[in-house]
């Protein structure tokens, strides 16, 4: 059998840590072969030697048969090897043809030319189903669009083979479904398509094939129709693998934190980001709000937070009204909060374990005493979490976070506001980006929180995780609450259809 | 209209290092290094030459002179992905002590100041120097570094926005990692732009010192940091980079011809606080314009091709 | 030999073999200059300066303390502000406002008696450096105005105005310096005229160096504890390093950067006040159109001093020894801006620094093998 791509004991090193480790990847023509592995398993640094973008220490590259060189992402597209990358790798505040034409513009006499793009893109555009619109600017078009546009970008320079990084990542079920349409008819028209991603559905959906790696080094490949889920996530992990979670029964009781007609203005448009929602948590319970990224979740948070604005409605916790309150007085109310992005607020990444560990203490009596840090004291405190959390790091408390893993910086951010001990845990996309390992310790954690009788708000967009850790499920779509279901009365499908706006339900409070 | 050309030139310099990603707050740096060299050369050879060929000539050892100078930047911001303020100052304090430095060196007795003869002023451009209002302002008593400003604000538009230089140029001070995907040298680019920052900056130090002044004291009072300001006032778009250029060019004219304008010579508000105009008005500015400043995203962050 | 590998692998030892570096390629640029322009005099030139304060004797390491005093000060002013995640180009500006306010009050408030006097110009000097630095601190905070670009408009706009406000308060036209300051307000010699002086004949050519060299170390050791052992500097730091992540914290970033602004001008305010208060035959203002170059030589002693309190305290001294060779690189007909050459070079070379440490652990890692 003919192979279009070939990348043979490809060997690529990082300071500190072999992405890819002697790793044999063979791409038949026309079919979807899926790379399948962990967060770290090495599958983007694998698709980035592909197209150009890093060097291999060691391995060769061969296109149907003959060896090639791949140096940069220009070679890589005279091969016909295009990719679309997780995060899109668009200029926000150019227009979509300038995005598309970027890196092979055409020129008439030292100018920009256009017209004839733009022939090409809209031509292309109806011939694959891709429906864009060229002026639009890329800050202004939804996610779903860019995704078009980077699919465009690949159509345009004729590329015949594509790699697609973790594409579903930000879409709904239903555009899932339809960009698993798009990649079946591209592949009728000859195109190859390599397709990572961590998500067993879609392998079994629609791929022919499938590679696995984990920690840098290849485990097998096989075909996908032969292949049970089961058998993929060991291959994947290495060891059997639970995908339910276990709890006992919620046991909701009081009302803990109660949010009502909430509006939070939107800093891009007229529109409101949150519009008048009302929902509220009791203690010993687990509702988890699910939406699809840019929904208004992230708004909402920061308002409950205190980290962003509110334009009318009320907050309470434990009775008390928190509207209008400081951060710091939201945290001493025993609010804890697992922000969306440890990075930018969840962690000082310069600072050390322990100093991340305090964040929130460090102007307690405890630790302080006339303004002076009482570093004993601290000290005592990080050994403590580190030993009952489990986090792991090259010098203990002393270890600066920036050099720590993803996995163990978040769960320094867990330990944090959980021994918080709080009336509220918010928790945003706790498992991001984390290998199956943490994820299940995370969610262990959060149904020990549950089952101690504190109030948990959890936002997810991983149906799998909102399915099976939540006791309540609310699902927002464009500022708004569209549901009110229990986990065991619904369906993925239906939840989808809520998130994307395609069904609502009347929400009673 | 003597005040504003040079910051025309350097605000449009510091554009296009800016829109490619490198901040560049050397400019008042190279503005010094490009009008020494201008100026020295003009001193050494006004005994052989006179006219606006010494002039032109000289336009173009300033020019040279600032990309040389700016290559340093570069290679600091770029190869060594250095902190960008930290390099830029650095050049800001070379550029006077190695003016003073060589000049005391090379002139006899030692003197630190350089003196020239302007000898380049066009009393009156035939035809066009009769217009009314518009002749008396932009071709009576100028100089053709007045018109050469204009025609670098002509081509930096058309650069910027109509070639394929510009869109990359632009692409890599947003986005330089979705230029580097689509095969893109962000380094190359951004070397560009600072080299014509650099050449933009050397000859707005020579278009300063020439119409304003008989001798070049290794200063040019602050005039690169305006250009910054008329930059980001200009929201780094030519046009309005014009329109800042000749509002900062308007009150330093204030300030200095004070003294001819009757009812604020009247006021005895001294020089000093003349001098300070300029300057308080930036900050004015700044103040009001900077809430919703869309900088170049990109700006002042070395590009790592490993960060993803 | 794990220990040894360890120590050079570790943060404190790279960061402060850059610094060595940069300070090397520095010197030897200068003498590359100095080469240039005379070369049958540049060995001996180059000894001078590295020679430095001692080139004169007793009297020129007094010289370098005294010289040092503002810069400590200066270069806490930068430091403190990059710690803290600014940049405090502004510091010439601040020096020279607090300048003016201590000669002012030195000249002018001769009603209060020593040692109040000088205290008082001291504490004003401080004061009105903050001052200068609160607008840029403001406008930063809660306009999102860059602060360099701020900062450099306040040091021409304090320039102007200290000049201007000498000439119709406290000037000497026959000079064309500020006054003398009244003897109460100059600051004493605390012991130090005993050491520092070189013997002419009968009479002692003392140095100005004085007491504000106690104060500047005194200083510089309290901003140590406060960075690093309070929960005041606990909160700094975390806004310089992210300011999203201290508001989650529920710290006031805003005010926070407008407060460490203003303490950063207060350092540089006092480093004016130090250096003008030392008596008739110290230093008086000049009234140029030049900005302060203590302000900027702040810049190269806080990164060379890595930011650190104690660092900075050296490397301050080590700037002065420099340039007080330099003055005296004038008597070989070399024009002694080339030290201000050598210090733009050393600040252009630790910019490198960067490079330089992530280069060294690298190399040795390589050599280690893989540590996971």
């Amino acid at each position: 059998m003919e192979y279009v791509i070939e990348m043979l004991n490809i060997t690529k090193a990082f300071p500190g840590i072999i992405a890819n480790d002697d790793i044999t990847l063979q791409l038949r023509k026309g079919e979807i072969h899926a790379l399948l592995g962990e967060n770290g398993a090495g599958k983007s640094t694998l698709m980035s030697v592909l197209f150009g973008l890093y060097k291999p220490e060691k391995g060769i590259i061969k296109k149907e048969g003959n060896v090639v060189k791949i140096n940069n992402p220009n070679d890589a597209n005279d091969l016909g090897i295009g990719m679309v990358h997780q995060h899109f790798k668009l200029v926000h505040n150019f227009t979509v043809l300038q995005n598309i034409i970027l890196g092979v513009e055409t020129t008439k006499g030292g100018f920009l030319e256009m017209e004839e793009p733009r022939k090409k893109v809209l031509a292309l555009s109806e011939q694959y189903g891709l429906k864009v619109d060229p002026d639009a600017l890329i800050e202004d078009i939804t996610v779903g669009m860019q995704q078009r546009v980077e699919i465009l970008k690949m159509l345009y320079r004729d590329n015949e083979i594509l790699i697609f990084d973790e594409p579903t990542a930000v879409l709904t079920p239903q555009e899932i479904e339809e960009l698993m349409k798009i990649m079946r008819g591209l592949t009728e028209e000859g195109k190859s398509i390599l397709f990572i991603t961590h998500k067993l559905n879609e392998i079994k959906a629609v791929a022919d094939r499938v590679t696995v790696l984990r920690k840098g080094k290849y485990v097998g490949t096989v075909e996908v129709c032969t292949t049970s889920k089961e058998e993929m996530s060991e291959m994947m992990v290495g060891r059997k693998v639970h995908f339910a979670v276990e709890k006992k029964a919620s046991s909701s009781g009081v009302v803990t934190f109660e949010v009502k007609n909430l509006v939070v203005p939107s800093k891009r448009s007229s529109k409101k980001a949150v519009n008048n929602v009302s929902f509220d948590v009791r203690k010993g319970e687990i509702v988890c709000i699910a939406g699809i990224d840019g929904n208004g979740q992230s708004e909402l948070v920061y308002a409950l937070t205190g980290l962003g604005p509110v334009e009318s409605g009320h907050i309470f916790l434990k009775g008390k009204e928190i509207t209008k309150m400081s951060v710091r007085d939201r945290n001493v109310l025993s609010m804890s909060h697992i922000p969306e992005d440890r990075h930018k607020d969840g962690l000082v990444l310069d600072y050390t374990l322990s100093e991340n560990l305090i964040l929130k203490k460090y102007y307690t009596p405890q630790y302080q005493h006339n303004g002076f840090i009482r570093f004993n004291e601290v000290d005592a405190y990080a050994e403590r979490l580190i030993k009952e959390f489990d986090i792991r790091t090259g010098e203990g408390a002393k270890t600066i976070v920036r050099s720590m893993s993803g996995g163990n910086q978040q769960k320094t951010i867990v330990a944090r506001e959980v021994d918080y001990d709080p009336e509220i845990l918010i928790a945003v996309q706790p498992t991001r980006g984390l290998d199956v390992g943490a994820i299940e310790y995370i969610h262990k954690q959060l149904v020990e929180q549950r089952d101690a009788g504190k109030a948990v708000l959890l936002i997810s967009l991983e149906l799998d995780e909102v399915m099976n850790v939540s006791d309540r499920i609310l699902v927002i779509f464009e500022g708004e609450i569209v549901a009110d279901l229990k986990p065991e009365e619904t369906t993925i499908q239906e939840l989808g259809l809520y998130m994307s706006g395609s069904k609502r339900k009347e929400v009673a409070i | 209209m003597f005040f504003a050309i040079p910051l025309l030139i350097v605000a449009l310099g510091g554009v296009f290092t800016e829109r490619g990603g490198v901040t560049n707050i050397a400019l008042d740096g190279m503005m010094i290094m490009g009008a020494f060299t201008g100026i020295f050369f003009i001193n050494q050879m006004e005994g052989q030459m006179s006219g606006q060929l010494l002039l032109i000539i000289a336009i173009l050892i300033s020019t040279v002179t600032g990309i040389i100078f700016s290559l340093l930047h570069a290679y600091a911001s770029i190869n060594m992905k250095s902190d960008q303020i930290i390099s830029g100052t650095a050049l800001n304090m070379f550029a006077p002590a190695f003016a003073i430095f060589t000049a005391r060196m090379i002139q006899p007795n030692g003197v630190q100041q350089i003196q020239f003869i302007n000898s380049f002023r066009i009393p009156k451009v035939p035809v066009l120097g009769d217009i009314p209002i518009l002749g008396g302002l932009f071709f009576q008593n100028a100089y053709i570094t007045t018109y050469l400003g204009f025609i670098i604000l002509v081509i930096s538009v058309i650069v910027l926005y109509k070639t394929k230089f510009g869109l990359r140029l632009r692409a890599c001070g947003e986005h330089p990692h979705a230029a580097d995907s689509v095969g893109i040298n962000v380094y190359k680019m951004r070397y560009a732009g600072v080299m014509i920052s650099g050449a933009l900056a050397g000859l707005g130090g020579l278009v300063f010192v020439v119409p304003t002044s008989t001798n070049f004291n290794a200063t040019v009072s602050g005039y690169g940091f305006l250009a910054l300001a008329v930059m980001i006032f200009g929201q780094w778009k030519p046009l309005r980079v014009l329109f800042a250029a000749l509002f900062f060019g308007l009150m330093k004219t204030v300030a200095s011809a004070y003294s001819v304008i009757p009812f604020l010579a009247m006021t005895a508000i001294p020089s000093d606080l003349y001098k300070m105009v300029p300057f308080i008005a930036t900050l004015i500015v700044l103040a009001f314009s900077s809430k919703a400043s869309q900088a170049p995203r990109a700006v002042a962050v070395p590009y790592d091709k490993g960060s993803r | 030999m794990k220990t040894v590998r360890d120590f050079i692998l570790s943060d404190a030892f790279n960061k402060t073999a850059a610094s060595v570096f940069a300070i090397v390629i520095g010197l030897v640029f200068g003498f590359i200059v100095l080469l240039v322009s005379n070369s049958s005099e540049a060995v001996h030139g180059f000894g001078i300066i590295l020679n430095g304060g001692f080139s004169t004797g007793a009297k020129g390491m007094g010289q370098v303390l005294y010289f040092a005093t503002p810069l400590i000060l200066t270069g806490l002013s930068v430091g403190f502000a990059f710690k803290t995640g600014l940049f405090n180009i502004g510091a010439p500006g601040q020096f020279i406002m607090g300048a003016f306010t201590a000669v002012y009050i030195g000249v002018q408030w001769t009603f209060l008696p020593a040692p109040l006097h000088w205290i008082v110009a001291l504490i004003a000097a401080a004061l009105v450096g903050g001052l200068w630095a609160l607008v840029p601190g403001i406008l930063k905070a809660y306009m999102n105005v860059h602060e360099v670009i701020s900062t450099i408009m306040m040091n021409y706009i304090g320039m102007y105005l200290a000049n201007y406000l000498v000439k119709v308060s406290i000037y000497d036209f026959k000079k064309g310096l500020s006054m003398n300051v009244a003897d109460s307000a100059v600051l004493p010699k605390g012991g130090l005229d005993y050491i520092f002086y070189n013997p002419l004949g009968t009479v002692k050519d003392m140095s100005t160096v004085n007491c504000g060299i106690y104060i500047a170390i005194a200083v510089a050791i309290i901003m140590y504890f406060v960075i690093n052992k309070t929960t005041f500097g606990y909160e700094l730091k975390a806004c310089g390093f992210n300011q999203n992540a201290s508001r989650y914290a529920g710290i006031n970033a805003q005010l926070n950067v407008v407060l460490s602004m203003v303490i950063a001008g207060m350092l540089a305010g006092l480093g004016g006040g130090l250096l003008y208060l030392s008596g008739a035959s110290g230093r008086h203002i000049k009234v140029v159109d030049v900005l302060a170059i203590e302000g900027f030589n702040g810049i190269p002693v806080a990164l060379l001093g890595l930011s650190n309190p104690i660092g900075i305290i050296f490397a301050a001294i080590f700037i002065s020894y420099i340039t007080v060779g330099g003055n005296f690189l004038q008597t070989l007909n070399f024009v002694p801006e080339v030290i201000d050459i050598i210090i733009a070079c050393i600040i252009y070379f630790s910019a490198f620094a960067l490079y330089f440490r992530k280069l060294l652990p690298r190399l040795l890692k390589k050599e280690r093998g893989d540590k996971e």
